[in-house]
Order: C-alpha cells, then structure tokens, then sequence
C-alpha cells in the first residue's frame, strides 16, 4: 500500500470509525426486533435483514438494531420497537419487509411516526 | 610495651600486606615483606578504581609504595615463594626459595632503558587458530540466522537467541563458529549465553516446561506444582529427563497472575492448577512426538 | 464494511488464550454459522479485557453484556438463546460472591465501574491486529497534531505540564527527561521502550502491547519527534510470545501506511522500530543494563550520571520509557496537560495501572486515578478475599517493593504515600495475601529471586542477598535464633547504602517491610517453633480429625508418598515419618468432610503419627459417606 498523506489518514479513520460504531454506545436510535419462538415463526428474521441492509445504505452510522424475546403480543409479530434519542419508544406489529423499510425511511430517518402500523408508543414500564 | 624485640614477616605485598608492614614498622619492628611476584602491589595495582566508593586505587597504594621503599625497617624479598615455616608462635623460622631475577637488584635504578630495547619484547606471538567447520545438521540454519543479523547493530542476542530457540541449546561448537563468523571472543560469547536463563549451553529436553515462580504464582502454591512435576518427571529443577522430553524449569513470571498458579510448556499455558492436574497435562505431551 | 447487528468482543490476552480462548471463537462461528447469522453478527478478536480471573470472557455489543468463564459447550445454547432469541443468559454472566442474582452489564460490574481507563482507552473495542481499528479509535490523531502544529519544545513542554511521570517504578518527571536529550549536541539520538516487565506479579505491559500495541509506538514516534531521534527499540521479554508477535504485525501495518518509516505522513519526520528480546534476566530492566543487553554486551547495570538521556545506547542520548508512560501520550497530546493534570494527586498525575492478583476475587488488570485508596482496590473493585478469609497485605512493588499490613488500607496509592510506607509504586504489580500466606516465606521468596537476579557486580548485593537467604531458610526451617533479626535489619541496611544500581538498593526492602509490619511472625517462627499461617513445612503437621474422617480412602489413594494409613470407614492415620508436607490430602479431601488440618507448634507435639487405623463410629453407629 502506498503511504498515506494526512488527508488520506484523515478519510481513512472516518471510513474505519464506521466499522466500529456499535462498540462505543454513541447512537440516535435503536430498533428492537422481537425474537420470540413466534415472531421468527412468521418472519422475523426477515425483518432484520431488512433492517440491516438499510442501516448498510447509511453514510452516518447512528443506528443500532438489537433483539430481544418476545413481547407478549404474539398475534401481532413480527414486531419492532423503535427508540429516538428523547422521544418515546414506538411498537410496529404484523410487519413485513416493505413496511420496515417504509418505517426506517419516515420514522428513523425522518423522525415521524408511521401511525399506520404503530400500534402503540411506549414501553410497559415507561408508561 | 617498650622495647620491641623481633623481627615479622608478612607474607603477600598487596594493599593489605603493606599496610601491615607499614604499622608493624612504624612500632618499632623489623619487618620481612615476602611476595611471590617480581614487585608489590598485589591486585590493587592493576585496578582503576576500588568499589564501592570509586576510589582511585593508585592514589590509595601509591605513597604507601613509596614509604615502603624508604622505610629503614622494612626488607622487601620479591619473587619467593615460602619453602618452609616452622617453630611456634614467637618463635618462627621461615625459610624463602628466591628465584633469579638476572638482575643486580643492588645497582638497578629502575629507569627502564632495559625494557624499551629488548629485542624479544613486543613481538606477537601467533596462536595457531584453526577455521571452524559446523556439522552438517547445524550448518545450514546457522548460516543462515547469521547471515540476517550480521549487518544489524549488536547482533549478538539476537544470533544466540535464534540458535538457541531453532536447537533448543547452544552448541559448542556453533558458538566457536559464531565467534569465528561475527568476530566476537569466545569468552564474550559464553559471559552472554550463561547470563541468561533462556539460553542453555546443554541440550535440553523438546519440551520446556516453565514453572511460574511470581509472587502471585508463589503464594498460591506453585512451589507445589514444581515438587509434584519433580516427582512425576523424575528430574529436579533445570534436569532434562533421558528420554531428551522435559526440561523442567523455573521462571520468574510469565505474566499470567490472573490464572495464578500457572504453568508454561513450550508457548502454551496452564493456569489455576493444582497438583493433581500435573500427570494429566505430562501425558498429553508424552503423545506429542 | 458490512454492517453487523451485533459484535462479539472476545478476549484474547495470554490469560483468556490459556483457557481456550481460540477454542470458543472456533465454537461460535461454528454456531453462528449453523444459526444462518453470519451475516449480522461477527466475532472480534481482542486484547486483554482486564479480568482475567473470569476468563476465557467476552462482550456482547452494543449491548454491553459480559459473559465469563465460557467454554466451547456453552456456545450452542448462548447463540440461540442470546444472539437468536434476544434472551441473555443469566448463567454465564457475572455474579458477585455474595449476590445471588447476576449482573448482567460489563459498565454495572463494580471490577469495572471505579476504573478510569486513559492507557487502556482501547482495551476490549478494538482488534489489536487491525490498525484501522486503532484509527478509528482517534489513533494517530496525537501525531497528526504533532507533525502538523507543535514544535518539538511546544511537545516537550505539553508533557511536562502534564505532570507526567515515569510508570516503570521510580517515578521521574518524562518531560524533564527528554529535555535533557533534546538539549545534548550529540547525533543520532534514540528510544527505547522498556517493556522488559520483570516483576512478578505484574503484567501491565504485556497486556498494553496485547490489546492496544499502537497507543505505546504513537507515543514513541511522538517522543521521536521531540528529542530529535529516528530510531527506536522496543525491548520485550522472550516470555511474551502474544505481546511480540502483534508488536511486529503493528510495526508493519504502521509501515504500510507510511505512520513510520521515512517521511511519515509526507513530512520530512523519519522513524524506525525494531524489536529486540531479552532472555530471562531481570536486572535488564534497570535502564543501562537493557541498554547494554541490546549491544550484546554483558548487562550489568553502569554507574549514572552520565544518565541514558546524555549517553545511552551506542554512546548516544536515548530516551527510555516504560511501555505504560509512551501509551499516555498520545492522550495528553490529545486531550491536553490541563486535562491530564487534573486526575490524581498534587505530586502524581494521571492514572496507573495495576495488576490486581493473589488471594482476590476479581483477579485482573485495573487501571486507576492515582490518589485512590487501597482499600477501594482491595474491596470495591477486587471484591475482597476469596473464602471469607481475612486479609493481611498487599505487596506491591515487585521484589523491591514492601508489604503493606491491613493497618494501612486507607492509604491512598501515589509514589510518595507508598514510599513512605516503606513499599514503592514498582511497576504496579499488587499481590494480595489473606491469612494463609506466611510473611517469612514472603520475605524469603523474594530474597530468593534477588539473590538469584543479582548480576554479581556488587559485592553487597551479591553475597549480602545469600546471607540474608540464609538466615531466612534458618527460620523458616525453625532454626532461628533472637539475634537473626537484628541480623536482616543490619544486613539489609548494609545492602542498600552499597549497591550501585536499583536491584541491589531496594533488594532488602521485602525483609525490612515485613519485619517492620509483621515482627510478632517472625518472632513466633523463632521462639516458639510456629508458623502462624501454616504454610513453612519444617513447623507443620498434618492430622486427620478423627470425629470427621468419613474413612472415604480418597486422601489415602492420592497420597504420593503412601503416608497414609488406613481402609475403608476407618479413621485413616497419617504417618508422620513418611509425609512430605505436599498437602494433596488437605486438596481431595471433601469440603463438607474437610477432616484434614494443619498444625503448628505446640498443637504438633501430640502428633505423632504411631496409631493404627480403627473403625469409623459416629453417634447411633451410623456412619456419614
């Protein structure tokens, strides 16, 4: 490889910071994908591939998405959670990959709620 | 005490044996100082500085060389050696075998012209030195580890290290050809290799089992691992088995304090042991041929 | 680079590599391929996490959950109940001692919680052999900033406004020590880092250049640039086979990128690095004779001044460094003097680390402001003594450090406060002892390994150190006499006025600590035959309790040399004449029996060892198994 110049130097750790957002814990939103024996039952994992590819698309990595166990709500999984830095968190039910691209696209990114298939805001605990 | 009767040999001309004879003359004795070298001076003579001050040896010796060779009471008998000393204390017969010195001691003024014109002085003497030839299971990768480190600055480490870790020792032999090849003297050479305890000038066993003895190591009980490893191995601390397997040795701290007491073979380490774990981890490497 | 979901933070220092590490990662990509989720989730190799005592570990990211004590049968259940499912699992995580329930979060676990990381920035986020990692981490932005902004006087000055001093053991001031170098005339100059980590017990500077190796080469670089040298040697202990193969790795990544070599980063700052091994001899440590090891000359500590800075190796000025001092700068270059001058004391800045080990709960590698107290170590982030033993000291300073009794848990840790009380900083290694370890054979181990290290130059050192070994073997052989601790206290006295380098000075230290602290041990090992702690064998028995032996036969089976007598549900006998004091009874012996104990002193006249095995009989006959 040839040497770097100092500019060189300066893209290339802004390229490999990328490579390691999740370790630092710095993010504006989090998608929670539910996990349960059911909600990989009806595609689940589908979902966060969806997820990822669009996450990959991204120039600025701020998103982190994780999953959890099932949320008790079965008849509605696939579900996801979406949390905004300060702003409540958001459930998605019976989802599909072209909702959670629609949901990534105007609510993650955009910042508004798709009401359409949001079927509560919230957490359990939160209220 | 007023009148001394008597006279005292001292026996040896260094620092000590003059000083001796300086106090013994100042109180009134006569006084015999023996050496078996052509002059005084002893070891003294030949050091630049004395520890642990860092003195100036000569500083120290020089005026009591000269005292000595003024002092009206002191004989010195140089190049003898004692043939014999009998009777009692009190009461001592002493009897020198002095040796020819070729020289008129009476006339001689030290001034040194028969030295800067002998014609035998100075003249090298050659010692036959004959070329090393490596035995051809050394040969090739001795060369070859030489050849990467010779042009470094201070090759010698890392030439020793590298022989010692491809034979597991320093031959003999290859080290008189290292000093041949990289133009260090033997006695250099040897100073090193037995300074360290990595590096063995005896062959030892394929695999080096490595007894931690650090403190954290120490306290939770490696000195027992190392007694049950000795008794399982049948050697002692740095003994290699006779079947050319184990050497068992002893090292300060392979940094593993986490996993104290710990156990090093060859680069693999074991940790928290106890010494029931040693016969199973021994037979694991038996297999490994 | 592709996106994952989540990251899996796997330790791979020496410690975690001994407990199969590579055999866990193999586990997990194996599963996780099984899983079908190799494309979300990725295994990353790194250096030491710290916490070694709960190895092999590892981090799950960016949840921050810790798993410990792992092992390859876990991982099926883990990836699909954890990284499948989302379900963390509750027994591989952390549980305190005295907890019952789990602490789930690496940032909740208190080992971690009091601890201020600023050389270990890095320790357990990035792949110590990927130097993209180490970028994106703020790498190289320290030298960016010096090549680009600072004259190599504005770099000096930053470091000696930080208060920076040296973390090898004696503590003096960095930026005076490259003033001195950068003001000698002679060419060319040099660096040298000093990763020959000798004392036991401490493994600070293996797990830096395991888990971070390019923070200490930018701070060589940075310190390159500041004297005025082109040229380094790192000197590294051949027992460090993981530290020395990710230095070469970094140094040849580095030079790919042109951060080192010549004309790095297109200016006109040339530096090389080149790595040379010791060979298993302590006293290179001290500064002149690592200089001379590297010649290739025999490495026996010189007389100073000239100090390494006007006259090091070759005869040229040469700065030399702990690993743990170049690791910091980078971050004072970063963050600035004023910030770096603000942790710590009045006279010792910044953080240090140390290792944390011996007779401890969480056993491992802390870093720690400086000013904490020893009892903040001890107890809130070591977790106490195992066993709910009692705690007697901490040793810390290596073989020329002290111990430090249980009276004294309130100092806090800084170079003075530890001199004071009659240890040193060293280079940070902290070996806790509880009730079972006997202050004598301390003392003794120590003199031991002194006395085997000692070069041989200096006659107090040399034969001073054998003498003191002498009479220490006397008393823990029960040979003492009254008049041997005046004896220690006057050779050791002796011992350090006459040496001429730091091994000979300090060398009594160990003896003279414990003899200042712990004088009643020393005095009943010679006056009354008795080892309090039980640990010397010459003042020790072993006896079966009769009303506990279960007649089990287990002790008997593994005894080695056949000193036990006894058969089956009869009270076993240990004969005396032939025990060896190995302890493998004590070691098999079931915890809910624990029959066997050790005597000391007056206890062991009555043993004797002579009986014969009888029949085991407990209340109603019935006999336990």
């Amino acid at each position: 490889m040839a040497q770097l110049t100092l500019d060189e130097l300066r893209k290339k750790r802004k390229e490999a910071q990328k490579g390691i957002y999740l370790r630092e814990g710095k993010y504006k939103s989090k998608i929670i994908v539910h996990m349960g024996t059911c909600g990989i039952a009806v595609g689940a994992r589908e979902i966060v591939t969806a997820f990822l590819e669009e996450i990959e698309i991204l120039t600025e990595k701020d998103v982190i998405l994780t999953t959890s166990g099932c949320a008790g709500l079965c008849s509605m999984e696939p579900m996801a959670t979406v949390e905004l830095l300060n702003s409540p968190s958001v459930k998605y039910g019976n989802l599909t990959t072209d909702k959670a691209r629609r949901i990534f696209k105007e609510h993650i990114l955009g910042g508004n709620i798709v009401t359409d298939y949001a079927i509560g805001i919230g957490s359990e605990k939160g209220g | 005490m007023s009148d001394k009767v008597g006279a005292v040999a001292v026996l040896g001309g260094g620092i000590s044996g003059m000083q001796a004879a300086l106090d013994l003359a100042e109180s009134g004795l006569k006084v015999y100082l023996v050496d078996n070298k052509p002059a005084i001076g002893g070891v003294m003579a030949q050091l630049d500085k004395t520890f642990p001050t860092n003195d100036c040896a000569m500083c120290t010796m020089a005026p009591r060389l000269v005292e000595i060779g003024r002092h009206k009471d002191i004989e010195i008998i140089t190049l003898s050696d004692i043939e014999k000393i009998e009777g009692e204390a009190g009461n001592f017969k002493v009897i020198l075998n002095k040796k020819p010195r070729y020289i008129n001691e009476e006339k001689c003024t030290g001034c040194g012209t028969c030295i800067t014109n002998c014609p035998t002085r100075n003249k090298v003497q050659p010692i036959e030195k004959t070329k090393v030839e490596l035995e051809p299971q050394f040969k090739d990768k001795v060369t070859e580890i030489i050849r990467i480190n010779k042009d470094r600055k201070g090759p010698l480490m890392t030439i020793l290290q590298q022989i010692n870790s491809t034979f597991n020792y320093l031959p003999e032999n290859v080290l008189n050809y290292v000093s041949q090849e990289v133009g260090y003297p033997l006695s250099h050479i040897l100073k090193i290799a037995t300074f360290y305890s990595s590096l063995s000038i005896v062959p030892r066993g394929k695999h080096i089992i490595n007894v931690c003895m650090g403190t954290a190591c120490y306290v939770k009980g490696s000195g027992r691992l190392m007694e049950r490893l000795s008794d399982v191995l049948e050697i002692k601390e740095n003994e290699t088995t006779p079947n050319m397997l184990f050497t068992l040795k002893l090292v300060r701290c392979i940094g593993c304090c986490g996993l104290a007491p710990a156990i090093m073979i060859g680069d693999n380490v074991y940790g928290k042991l106890t010494p029931k774990d040693i016969p199973g981890i021994i037979e694991k490497y038996k297999t490994i041929i | 680079m592709a996106v994952r979901r989540i990251e899996l933070m796997l330790c791979t220092g020496t410690g975690c590599v001994a407990g199969g590490a590579f055999r866990i990662s193999e586990a997990l990509e194996k599963e996780i391929q099984k899983q079908g989720l190799e494309k979300e989730i990725s295994v990353i190799i790194t250096g030491c996490n710290g916490f070694c005592g709960h190895g092999p570990l590892m981090l799950v990211q960016p949840d921050g959950i810790f798993y410990g004590f792992l092992t390859p049968e876990d991982i099926p259940f883990l990836v699909q109940e954890h990284f499948l499912k989302g379900r963390p699992v509750k027994k591989l995580m952390f549980s305190p001692p005295e907890k019952k329930e789990p602490v789930p979060l690496l940032s909740e676990i208190p080992f971690f919680k009091k601890q201020l990381l600023i050389v270990l920035r890095n320790r357990g986020i990035i792949d110590p052999e990927k130097i993209d990692e180490y970028i994106a981490r703020d790498g190289f932005t320290a030298l960016e900033k010096v090549l680009t902004s600072m004259t190599p006087d504005d770099v000096i000055n930053e470091i000696t406004r930080s208060g920076l001093r040296g973390r090898g053991g004696a503590g003096f001031p960095t930026g005076t020590k490259w003033k001195i170098c950068r003001a000698e005339q002679k060419m060319p100059k040099y660096i040298i880092c000093n990763c020959d980590e000798g004392d036991p017990g401490a493994f600070m500077d293996r797990s830096v250049f395991e888990s971070d190796p390019l923070s200490a080469m930018e701070g060589m670089i940075i310190g390159g640039y500041a004297i005025g040298a082109s040229h380094g040697y790192i000197y590294a202990r051949s027992e460090y086979p993981l530290a020395i193969k990710r230095m070469n790795l970094s140094i040849s990544s580095a030079k790919d990128y042109g951060l080192m070599g010549k004309n790095i980063l297109g200016t006109d700052f040339s530096f090389d690095l080149e790595i040379r091994q010791g060979s298993g001899a302590f006293v290179c440590g001290e500064e002149t004779s690592l200089i001379l090891s590297i010649e290739g000359r025999g490495p026996e500590p010189i007389q100073r001044p000239p100090f390494p800075a006007q006259s090091g190796i070759w005869g040229c000025p040469t700065v030399i460094n702990n690993v743990e001092t170049w690791a910091t700068i980078p971050v004072i270059i970063n963050r600035g003097a004023d910030w770096f001058s603000k942790i710590g004391t009045e006279t010792s800045k910044g953080t240090k680390i140390f290792s944390l080990v011996g007779k401890i709960n969480n056993a491992g590698l802390i870093e720690v402001p400086m000013g904490i107290t020893l009892k903040e170590i001890v107890y809130d982030i070591g977790g106490g003594i195992p066993d709910n033993k009692k705690f007697k000291a901490v040793q810390t300073g290596g073989p020329s450090g002290g111990c430090i009794p249980y009276s004294m848990i309130d100092i806090p840790i800084d170079f003075e406060s530890l001199i004071e009380a009659g240890s040193m900083m060293g280079s940070g290694g902290m070996i806790v002892m509880d009730e079972d370890t006997c202050m004598v054979d301390v003392a003794k181990f120590f003199i031991q390994f002194t006395n085997d290290e000692s070069c041989g130059k200096c006659t107090t050192c040399r034969d001073g150190s054998e003498a003191l070994h002498k009479v220490l073997t006397d008393i823990t052989n029960g040979d003492g006499k009254e008049v041997d601790l005046e004896f220690l206290e006057e050779v050791g006295n002796a011992i350090k006025d006459a040496s001429a380098c730091g091994l000979g000075t300090t060398l009594p230290n160990p003896v003279l600590s414990t003899l200042k602290y712990f004088r009643d041990e020393y005095e009943a090992h010679i006056k009354e035959r008795r080892c309090p702690a039980l640990v010397c064998k010459n003042l020790i028995k072993y006896y079966i309790l009769p009303e506990k032996c279960t007649g089990c036969k287990l002790c008997l089976k593994n005894c080695p040399p056949g000193a036990i007598k006894g058969e089956l549900k009869h009270i076993h006998i240990i004969d005396q004449s032939k025990c060896t004091k190995c302890g493998t009874c004590l070691d098999v012996c079931p915890p809910k029996v624990s029959a066997i104990i050790k005597v000391s002193g007056k206890e062991m006249e009555n043993i004797t060892g002579i009986e014969e095995p009888y029949p085991v009989k407990r209340k109603g006959g019935k006999n336990e198994t």
